[in-house]
């Protein structure tokens, strides 16, 4: 029953108001970007005395520990497009493509200071001009790299 | 301590609900950026105008934060070339990998073995971020000294 999506109505929501919660609470600005440089900063050093951004992110970790544990794993099997698309020999392309793609999204969002959550979320709700653009960016380019990969696969 | 346990308790939210709206799946993630749902957009939109709801309320009433002893400030920056550069860099991940920051935190503990990949090469963009450590490396929004992150032990 709970692998139905939440109705967008309220999952929404629920969202903004961890963002609000955030600012309200100890005028912090939610990001999980922020969260794990925090984790990978402190953790680099030997360190586990993270501020609230490294606790925030961890939560996030858990959060999906607790759907598991409560709800049962994910309602879907291999990995999108990519398990569709390389198949035995070339099944060795998943993991590059993962890394490439995980080494672009933590180098970009450090540098434009912020993710979909930080920038997308939190910083266009405060009308931040950086944020908006930011946000703007990451979303068309994400569309045509969507595109771009549909059209050659 | 209460600033961390209420961060812990806010991002375990955020994560179920994350889990919950599908943002888990690879493939709801790119069926909304090749417009085929929807959904995403939506979600998205619902989430930032509740944000921008609340805070806009936050900032009328110039208060205080509650668990700390702080005023509620926060900054707009202007657009510079290093958010649309990161941006058009993460874009490209998030196009590919159909996964961000927080989805890729949720997979990993929803267990999905093919995210470790996405998250080990986060990890590994982030520590190479700081050890550049540029100068201009704060968030777009926010209040923190403009200090190397890498040795700023900052926040709550």
């Amino acid at each position: 029953m709970l692998h139905d999506q939440l109705a967008w109505f309220v999952a929404g929501p629920v969202l903004g108001l961890c963002a609000v919660a955030c600012r309200a609470l100890f005028n912090g600005r939610l990001g999980v970007t922020g969260g794990f440089s925090e984790l990978v900063s402190k953790l680099s050093r030997g360190s586990f005395k993270f501020d609230w951004r490294g606790w925030f992110a961890i939560g996030v970790f858990a959060g999906g520990a607790v759907f598991l544990v409560l709800w049962g794993g994910p309602d879907f099997h291999g990995y999108g497009w990519m398990t569709r698309t390389f198949h035995g020999s070339a099944k060795f392309w998943i993991p590059i493509l993962l890394v490439a793609s995980g080494l672009l999204i933590g180098f970009g969002a450090k540098l434009a200071g912020g993710c979909t959550s930080g920038n997308g979320l939190s910083g266009t709700a405060a009308f931040s001009p950086a944020s908006l653009a930011a946000t703007a960016t990451f979303f068309s380019t994400a569309i045509v790299v969507s595109f771009l990969i549909k059209a050659v696969i | 301590m209460r600033v961390r346990i209420a961060a812990l308790a806010i991002g375990l939210v955020f994560g179920i609900t994350l889990c919950w709206s599908g943002m888990s799946s690879p493939d709801v993630i790119r069926g909304a950026l090749l417009f085929q749902q929807s959904y995403l957009f939506l979600f998205f939109a619902a989430a930032v105008g509740t944000a921008a709801l609340g805070l806009a309320l936050l900032r009328r009433r110039e208060r205080r934060a509650l668990l700390i002893d702080t005023p509620l400030v926060w900054t707009r920056d202007s657009p510079a070339r290093r958010h649309i550069i990161g941006s058009v860099l993460f874009g490209i991940g998030w196009g590919v990998a159909d996964a961000c920051p927080g989805p890729i935190a949720t997979q990993i503990g929803q267990g999905i073995g093919w995210s470790v990949f996405t998250l080990v090469g986060t990890v590994a963009g982030v520590y190479i971020f700081l050890r550049r450590s540029l100068p201009e490396t704060e968030p777009a929004v926010d209040v923190k000294p403009r200090a190397n992150p890498a040795i700023t032990a900052a926040g709550g």
